[in-house]
């Protein structure tokens, strides 16, 4: 990857995490309501597209196009996700929600994180490099020891009353975020490697 | 597991992008195997000992101790 195509691919994942962290601002300081919000962000996340397309042509010609569908098929997912997830909750404030129709609509923002699951096991079956698998495998299992770790500690500060309830949808963002950082840094450490 | 890859590369004259384009795999796959971080599978082993026109053991070593228990 060049860095003028690394540049491009930076620039746009730059935007979307500004675009989100204003967005999240100025919720917080009560600026917007939580729809205006969600369509805000589900806005935001079409910057994910020129982000994808720039990630596709820095590895053309690559060993790992897995990774480039990894990343659309994330990018999909995390936007129909927060669609959905929106409509949930709004729908739920509006109305009152039991029974079948609960059912289907907490189904919304679930569905896409079953599509993320889906997308993360199809990269560890699709990408061809065994050491970039095994890196992959390796970052995933951190987020998992990161969510038992922390969902245990969590359960047994709340047995005791300690700290508030968490619902357990909390088990994928923890999981996603944990294995984010820990494929950041293991990827830091081989191009650091690398360089020497 | 040791290996002799950097030299073996230097003697080609080839650098790591090269190796990983004749190997078919990724530049940061190489450089984990050289630097004896990652070791690889045995048909990636015998793809490398294709590459070079070697033979495995006379690419891959064991480790002085560890490895021998077995």
């Amino acid at each position: 990857m060049t860095s003028a195509q690394n540049a491009g691919a930076r620039k746009w994942i730059t935007l979307f995490v500004v675009a989100v962290a204003v967005i999240c601002a100025l919720k917080l300081t009560g600026a917007i309501n939580s729809t205006t919000g969600f369509i805000l962000l589900a806005a935001a996340m079409i910057l994910l597209v020129p982000f994808q397309r720039a990630l596709a042509r820095s590895r053309s010609g690559c060993a790992s196009e897995a990774s480039v569908r990894y990343t659309r098929r994330i990018a999909i997912s995390s936007l129909l996700y927060v669609l959905g997830l929106g409509v949930a909750i709004t729908l739920d404030r509006r109305m009152e929600l039991s029974g079948a129709l609960a059912l289907v609509i907490a189904l919304l923002p679930v569905l896409p994180i079953f599509g993320m699951i889906w997308a993360m096991a199809r990269y560890i079956i699709e990408e061809q490099d065994e050491f970039l698998r095994h890196r992959a495998i390796m970052a995933s299992l951190i987020g998992l020891a990161a969510v038992l770790g922390i969902a245990s500690f969590w359960g047994f500060l709340e047995q005791f009353r300690l700290v508030p309830h968490a619902y357990g949808w909390w088990a994928l963002p923890i999981w996603a975020i944990a294995m984010g950082l820990a494929q950041a840094i293991l990827s830091w450490r081989d191009r650091r490697e690398a360089s020497e | 597991m040791n290996n002799r890859l950097k030299v073996l590369r230097a003697e080609h004259d080839w650098s790591q992008q090269d190796l990983a384009e004749r190997l078919g795999v990724s530049r940061q796959s190489v450089n984990a195997i050289e630097k004896g971080r990652y070791d690889p599978s045995l048909p990636l082993a015998f793809r490398i000992a294709d590459v070079f026109e070697l033979a495995i053991e006379a690419i891959f070593m064991r480790d002085s101790k560890g490895d021998e228990a077995g």
